[in-house]
């Protein structure tokens, strides 16, 4: 690099061939660009194909007559397309799919809140503190998720049992306001160790507290771990399938994913229904996911602040 | 910290004292009585009138439906809530299942109530499903239907085209054909309606058994052997006699050599329904299953549409002797004796499981009724006017017939476990990958084995909850003592104590959820690890030997630990190279981008059952899309994949049976955990994300390549993430599940115990031997091995760069 300058100083031919040769590169390196955005793009369609077959297969079978199911191939596109199943899977009373929609979104808003607040304050305590005891607490709280939950759930089920809490939405909602989980406190603490310190520092010279640098300085910049974190305790607790069906008793409390279940109970399997019921309860999470992408690619970490 | 965790453990102790009798709640008072079944949508509807109807003619009592609609964890469920005691009134239960509640006091014996019910008689419902439900004189469960596995279900125009006449029941089968007695002999019809292509491969198969267990299981029966001595209490297990070796290799004949049965591989094939797609869409000729198939075999095909065939059942061939017998399912309602109100329980129950309930089920064409004068009714046998579309199947009045002949089998809680041993051996005959006799007999060797040692008799002391208490009480203390104590020398300065304090504030949410809701269980696991217990009756104190019996005794252990780290040390590193280079790829300003990513996070929503059949019909042996592309003559003649395939599976002349073979099962659960990279691709597209644009600049203009781009300021930024990705991924492959019991079907660890992850044998011994302090042992040996594990990879992480770490 520092030969280069020197070059252009020196010699003005030496410049105009340098030119040409820049040129040159750049042509060869807009051509290499676009080759090799066509080869990624090749890439990234073959692989979307691959990834895009549960759906496929999803729609199809929600398309079909169970005749048409049972008797052609899964992947054939249905001969006469049926939209029947939706709409007997959004009417049936025995699955109040709108009811179910219902209770489903409360717990799901009400914990991904609590996961979100929760998760980040524990996360900037680790990220960013020195205190007593700070790297054993931090693998005990690693360690919590290395427990098989099975055998804490009839303790943690008794627990409820006690706080009165059983056929109420709280088992799925409370623990998530204190920690939001391990998973989540690790993805934000990994986050937020990447965020440089010289802001806050100069926050604390200034006599800013914690609690000021939490809010005013890191979360401002953490959008896509944010994002990133919503969006992963949503999906958690849409799809949930153990946590209702062990805490939840009563018909008018169920969620849409042990609605759908009824679709594929023991001898009364109906792929037809199940598959439609799959499509529709996959569509919000779906929608979320496309909205969501804007905040966490936005990556504003820390190209915002240097 | 300390009084969440130990009430915890002090409120099981409680529960462990006898309980005061509760006083009965006046007659006049609303009585609400729970009930609990595990069925779908269909028999739903039909159970939900019948109990509007009990509610109307029985004003005061209101009941509240609660429907666990999956069949395993609904038994899971059950124990849970018992254990807890808020377990429902009445609930579903089958024979399968009540008696590891019966033997501990959950279940109420009916027959004092039976006998002060005027009118009852429990002579009118059949005998053999009454006594499968009878434990030691006692009946625990009130039948509501019986369903004979002895059907075969037949196609009218396979019989007329081949004029053979329909079979009427008189039929026998032998080992070998017997063409003398032509339609009276149940091979020679099976040979006469197996029609072969011109390459020699079947194109329509003469019979098919809804899995090739009942199948082999149907003729074992029939020929009168046994797979255990003494269904209530077996010892000895019974599956290398030369009798039960001859009958599968009789199976492996007629599937594998003369395919005049589909094999193992054919079935699975088709769509995860199995057996009776392929009977609806005309591919077999006889098919036999129980009645449960009419309600969906009538969807498949409706009278009058171009797909619809005549068709009917028929009792299944006695052995060449005349021995008839066949597997059965069935159930019934029980009554929880936590119930509150016993006698509305019991009314409720005679009405469900009686001829009222019943009528109901079985117009619906749902369940055989177990009262056999229902059973005769028009209700349930077509008569002149019932609708066309349930006339099918004509000759119902043979489930009637079959009833005298079925078999239940072991029903020791026990014997789930040593069937799986056995189970994981019989995979692989039904596949052709071993001899029957040589797998029979170390199926049985293993079986006696384990079951030997869970029979050992053992006396144990009670467990003493007050020390229990106090070791969960040293527990904690000991816990805190590790954190703090060697950071007590500590001075802080007025700003480090300020930190300090401030930090406790921060993480005051987590620790306080710890110590209410995650610390006591956790304890009250460990000190479950000690005892054997299954949560209902008294907990005895069993030391460390369930930790000496999983690493010593039982031989699934090391098996599983093997499978287990074999995939995780596959999958996961697998895994995070995948979500490494799609996120590059999805990180590209290429046209498109956001759509790309969301179709690459699909999987990851996607219903589990879709991902299944998507699994199923990549990976099936017949014209899959892995076979497909292995075998197709370019690949294969360029490249010999198919053939190297082929090779490595063991089965050199045959495609690969990437589910059913167990070389390459692991393979392919390896490839199905590929699917869900999609949020390990989302924290690093993050990570990638949060990467400041003028690092990149910067180092273009001083001419670094792509690839010193890469490694230069991409990876080193990007490990923060990369080490969550490695920590949790690890965490969570060793904890692998869902995506095993999905393909096992709930059934132990496939072929040869393949695919038996550490999980499946934790959940078996949980919730199917009702282990609970076992299973708590192994999660202990599983959290100790995750731990060391994670510790390596935190003390290993000096590679992980971190822009603001706090030393």
């Amino acid at each position: 690099m520092h030969s280069r300058n020197q070059v252009v100083v020196e010699d003005p031919t030496v410049v105009s061939q340098e030119h040409d040769r820049y040129k040159k590169a750049t042509r060869v390196a807009e051509l290499s660009a676009s080759a090799g955005r066509f080869v990624i793009w090749t890439l990234l369609v073959i692989g979307s194909i691959a990834f895009m077959m549960p759906l496929y297969l999803m729609m199809t079978m929600a398309l079909k007559t169970p005749g048409e199911i049972a008797r052609s191939s899964a992947w054939a596109w249905p001969q006469q397309v049926t939209w029947e199943n939706f709409h007997t899977v959004l009417t049936n009373p025995n699955a109040p799919f709108f009811l179910f929609f219902k209770n489903t979104a409360i717990i799901c808003t009400f914990s991904t809140a609590g996961v979100l607040v929760s998760s980040s304050l524990v996360a900037y305590a680790f990220a960013r503190l020195r205190f007593r005891g700070r790297d054993k607490l931090f693998i005990l709280l690693m360690s919590t998720m290395m427990l098989p939950g099975i055998v804490t759930m009839i303790p943690t089920y008794v627990l409820y049992k006690y706080l009165h809490w059983v056929d109420t939405f709280y088992p799925l909602i409370v623990p998530a306001w204190f920690g939001g989980g391990a998973f989540n406190i690790f993805l934000l603490r990994q986050f937020f160790m990447g965020v440089p310190r010289e802001l806050d520092e100069a926050a604390i010279l200034d006599g800013a507290s914690h609690s000021v640098i939490f809010w005013r300085i890191l979360m401002p910049v953490s959008g896509p771990a944010l994002a990133t974190v919503g969006i992963f305790a949503f999906i958690y607790n849409w799809r949930d399938f153990m946590g209702p069906l062990i805490y939840l008793n009563s018909p008018e409390k169920q969620t849409l994913e042990l609605g759908l279940r009824t679709y594929q109970a023991l001898q009364d399997e109906q792929w037809h229904l199940l598959m439609a019921g799959s499509v529709i309860v996959m569509i919000p999470l779906l929608t979320l996911f496309i909205l969501g992408q804007r905040y966490f690619v936005k990556g504003i970490v820390m190209s915002g602040l240097k | 910290m300390l009084i969440g965790s130990i009430g915890l453990v002090a409120s099981f102790a409680l529960a462990q004292s006898p309980s005061l009798p509760t006083s009965a709640p006046a007659a006049q008072e609303p009585i609400q009585l729970r009930f609990s079944v595990w069925d779908g949508d269909e028999s739903l509807k039909v159970i939900r009138k019948i109990i509007q109807r009990y509610e109307s003619e029985n004003p005061g009592v209101t009941i509240k439906l609660e429907n666990i609609p999956d069949y395993n964890v609904y038994h899971q469920k059950m124990l849970v809530e018992y254990a807890a005691n808020t377990a429902p009134d009445v609930a579903m239960m089958d024979q399968s299942h009540f008696q590891a509640l019966a033997t501990r006091g959950a279940l109420v014996p009916l027959n004092d109530l039976m006998k002060s019910t005027p009118g009852f008689d429990i002579g009118d419902y059949y005998k053999p499903i009454v006594d499968a439900h009878t434990l030691d004189g006692k009946l625990y469960v009130l039948p509501r239907d019986i369903a004979p596995q002895g059907l075969i279900y037949y196609n009218k125009k396979e019989f007329d085209a081949a004029h053979i006449p329909y079979p009427d029941g008189s039929w026998t089968w032998d080992f070998t054909e017997r063409p003398e007695l032509k339609e009276k002999d149940f091979l020679w019809v099976m040979h006469h309606l197996t029609k072969f292509g011109k390459d020699g491969k079947p194109t329509q198969y003469g019979f098919l058994p809804s899995l090739p267990a009942v199948g082999v299981d149907t003729f074992m029966w029939s020929y009168g052997l046994r797979p255990e001595n003494n269904d209530p209490h077996p010892t000895k297990v019974t599956y290398d006699t030369p009798d039960m070796i001859k009958v599968y290799n009789f199976y492996c004949d007629l599937s594998l050599k003369k395919k005049w049965i589909p094999s193992n591989s054919e079935v699975t094939n088709v769509m995860q329904q199995g057996a009776e797609t392929i009977f609806a869409s005309g591919e077999t000729a006889m098919f036999q299953s129980g009645i449960w198939e009419v309600p969906q075999i009538r969807k498949d095909m409706k009278p009058g549409s171009k797909e619809f065939f005549d068709w009917d059942i028929a009792m299944y061939p006695a052995y060449a002797n005349g021995h008839r017998a066949f597997p059965t399912g069935g159930s019934g309602y029980a009554i929880f004796s936590s119930t509150k109100n016993r006698d509305a329980a019991w009314k409720f129950t005679r009405y469900m499981a009686g001829p009222v309930g019943m009528e109901a089920m079985a117009r619906a064409g749902i369940a055989q009724p177990a009262i056999r004068k229902v059973a005769l009714s028009d209700a349930w046998i077509p008569g002149p006017n019932t609708p066309l579309e349930q006339q099918w199947p004509h000759s119902r009045i043979v489930t009637d017939q079959a009833v005298p002949f079925v078999q239940f089998g072991a029903t020791a809680e026990y014997w789930p476990e040593i069937q799986g041993i056995i189970d994981a051996r019989r995979d692989s005959i039904y596949n052709g990958l071993i001899a029957p006799d040589k797998a029979l007999k170390l199926a049985n060797e293993e079986g006696q084995n384990r079951l030997d040692s869970l029979l050992k008799e053992e006396t144990l002391p009670p467990f003493n909850w007050t020390n229990g208490i106090a070791v969960g009480v040293a527990l904690v203390a000991a816990l805190l003592f590790v954190i703090y104590w060697p950071e007590r020398g500590l001075r802080y300065t007025n700003r480090e104590r300020r930190e300090n304090a401030a930090a406790y504030k921060f993480l005051s949410p987590w620790l306080i959820g710890l110590a209410v809701f995650t610390l006591g269980p956790m304890i009250m696991s460990l000190l479950m690890s000690v005892m054997n217990w299954d949560m209902i009756g008294q907990a005895k104190f069993r030391g460390l030997h369930n930790y000496t019996e999983a690493m010593g005794e039982d031989p699934r252990f090391w098996v599983s630990m093997r499978v287990t780290a074999l995939y995780t040390l596959v999958a996961t590193p697998l895994g995070i190279f995948v979500a490494f280079l799609l996120a590059l790829l999805l990180n590209q300003k290429v046209k498109g981008v956001p759509l790309f990513r969301a179709m690459f996070y699909v999987p990851s929503i996607a219903s589990t059952v879709a991902l299944t059949l998507v699994t199923r019909k990549i990976l099936s042996p017949e014209n899959g899309l892995m076979n497909s592309i292995l075998y197709s003559p370019f690949i294969n003649k360029t490249l010999h994949l198919g053939t190297i395939m082929s090779n490595y599976a063991g089965t050199p002349h045959d495609q690969v049976n990437w589910l059913g073979n167990e070389h390459t099962t692991m393979i392919s659960i390896i490839l199905l955990s590929l699917f869900g990279v999609g949020s390990s691709m989302i924290v690093l597209l993050a990570g990638l994300q949060g990467i400041p644009q003028f690092y990149y600049e910067a180092a273009t203009v001083d001419g670094a390549s792509a690839w010193h781009r890469l490694r230069n300021i991409t990876v080193p930024l990007l490990t923060p993430s990369i080490f969550f990705t490695m920590v949790t991924g690890f965490i969570g492959s060793f904890q692998v599940f869902t995506q095993v019991y999905i393909i096992t079907k709930g059934s132990g660890g496939g072929p040869n115990n393949s695919m038996l992850v550490y999980m499946i044998l934790l959940y078996d011994s949980a919730f199917q031997t009702l282990r609970m302090g076992y299973a708590a042992a192994l999660a202990w040996v599983l959290f100790a091995v995750i731990l060391g594990f994670t510790l390596i990879q935190f003390k290993a992480s000096k590679w992980v760069y971190y822009e603001a770490d706090v030393k």
